[in-house]
């Protein structure tokens, strides 16, 4: 994965255009429709643009929207600001026109003894509300990074965030719908809606998964509503679980007797079925399974590939590392492409499913090529790969990532 | 005059009281297609522009990595019949097929 040499400059002047743009007082929009970016990798060349409740994002697919986040946001903070969040559709319907005041999610299903119509009203003062901080990353974020290459949506390490969900526990509202000892499965669907009837995006988790106390039905996402684009007026939040099941325009809920294998279920959003979830590279998986929680990552944000770094005086490595929910225990720093590695210091922790900061303080002791590494692990023990997991669809990827800069 | 403003600041402390969604539109406008199908001479490009960018962007041919072969063009279209119920002719698989081969598949000039 060789770094395409236009790329340190191209961002450049993206950033001077942007920010010359702001000075002059002219409208984002039309600069940022001009804007690209390159990825470092074949194929990476992306426009950036403005869509509603959004920065300029890198876009992935205008119709439907797919938004990835530029990465220097990461190193703002460990909360992803609303206008910054990744966006994600698998359909073109996407509704462009919702009233809040006459919005309901509806609960049924064969498994559901009673059916229920609440509007959001309802949900915000018929249940105790709770607030979670959690990442939502998308299964395939970084897919573009996978060697061999896989086809999908070609993504860069964009297609995540981290944010504080505010809504009621879905075990609560499953309360009042007195589920049959027959329940075996929740499905969710939302107002997106597939052109053309087929292949509508309906997820399902199992009972015990969907009677989990973390999972949300939530209207907030950082203390205000959540950003259309990111579901608006409600989703669901599933933490430590991959984004495929953070249902967005959350309209329908149904409590069902069976395994439920829509195509999104199956064949969509498989892996192995085994302890790596990956096959040699270029095979096909024998068995699969539904993706599930979140691999173990981190990630190096505060220096670039690329980057000279001073000698002498100290550089921040700076990161943030998650995982699927155990919480994050230890990350290590490596400045010598992962033959050694040392402590680094964590930040706040504001949960078990949060973006956990991490800091390293490097003194370069000599000029020259260094390969910076961070390496996570949970409060499982479980850490993170020397070399990439492969499989077909580009999921989990959770390499161990280098960062190559230059002291001088 | 005194009145009117006062009913005009109770209106507006009414509507502040109730704390409605008044940051959040009701309706959205998205941004028009940042990418174009790639003009070709072969006849898949015309069956391309009436059957696939009506539904979605270009951008879903445009990025896929340089080994995206003859075979996942095929998958992807069929499936667009299969599973989305694209109302495609079987006949205009293959048209179309060829033309995404061609144009974004292995078959790429560097």
């Amino acid at each position: 994965m060789a770094t395409h040499p236009l790329s340190s400059r191209r961002r450049r002047l993206i950033a001077a255009g942007l920010g010359a743009a702001a000075t002059a007082g002219f409208g984002r929009s039309a600069l940022a429709q001009g804007a690209t970016f390159e990825h470092s990798f074949a194929t990476g060349g992306r426009n950036m643009a403005i869509f509603p409740g959004k920065r300029p994002m890198i876009v992935l697919t205008s119709r439907p929207p797919q938004l990835e986040t530029p990465f220097e946001v990461f190193n703002d903070g460990v909360i992803t600001p609303n206008d910054a969040f990744f966006v994600r559709y698998h359909n073109a319907g996407i509704p462009t026109s919702i009233d809040p005041d006459t919005y309901v999610v509806k609960i049924g299903g064969n498994a559901a003894g009673k059916a229920l119509s609440l509007s959001l009203a309802d949900l915000k003062t018929k249940f105790k509300p709770v607030d979670i901080v959690a990442v939502n990353q998308c299964s395939g974020n970084s897919r573009a990074r996978f060697n061999p290459r896989v086809t999908g949506g070609q993504l860069g390490d964009g297609a995540m965030g981290n944010a504080r969900w505010t809504g009621v526990r879905l075990r609560d509202v499953l309360a009042l719908a007195e589920l049959k000892p027959s329940a075996r499965q929740v499905t969710f669907d939302g107002l997106d809606n597939a052109l053309f009837g087929g292949g509508d995006f309906v997820k399902a988790l199992n009972l015990d998964q969907a009677m989990d106390a973390d999972v949300l039905v939530a209207w907030q996402m950082n203390g205000t509503d959540l950003p259309w684009l990111n579901g608006y007026p409600v989703r669901l939040v599933v933490p430590g679980y991959y984004g495929t099941y953070w249902v967005k325009h959350l309209s329908q809920i149904d409590v069902v007797d069976e395994v439920y294998d829509g195509f999104w279920m199956r064949p969509a959003y498989r892996i192995p079925d085994n302890d790596c979830a990956c096959v040699v590279p270029g095979t096909a998986p024998t068995a699969t399974r539904p993706i599930g929680r979140f691999t173990v990552r981190s990630f190096i944000t505060s220096v670039k590939e690329g980057q000279r770094i001073p000698i002498g005086g100290p550089t921040v490595i700076r990161g943030i590392a998650f995982d699927g929910g155990a919480g994050i225990r230890e990350v290590g720093v490596s400045t010598d492409g992962g033959k050694s590695w040392r402590p680094a210091f964590l930040g706040e922790d504001l949960g078990r499913y949060s973006f956990r900061e991490f800091t390293f303080p490097f003194v370069p002791d000599r000029t020259g090529a260094y390969d910076l590494r961070a390496c996570a692990w949970n409060r499982a023990g479980v850490g993170q790969p020397t070399t990439a997991n492969w499989q077909p669809a580009g999921y989990m990827r959770n390499v161990i990532e280098s960062v190559n800069v230059t002291a001088a | 005059m005194n009145k009117s403003i006062l009913i005009a600041a109770s209106a507006l402390a009414l509507a502040c009281a109730a704390g409605v969604a008044t940051a959040t539109p009701h309706s959205i406008t998205l941004p028009p297609d940042g990418a174009q199908l790639r003009p070709s001479a072969l006849p898949g490009y015309a069956k391309a522009q009436a059957n696939c960018v009506t539904c979605h962007s270009a951008e879903y041919f445009l990025y896929q990595p340089p080994n995206a072969g003859r075979a996942y063009w095929d998958a992807m279209t069929k499936r667009m019949k299969a599973v989305f119920k694209a109302p495609l002719d079987d006949a205009d698989i293959p048209v179309i097929v060829d033309y995404l081969t061609a144009t974004y598949g292995t078959q790429t000039p560097p």
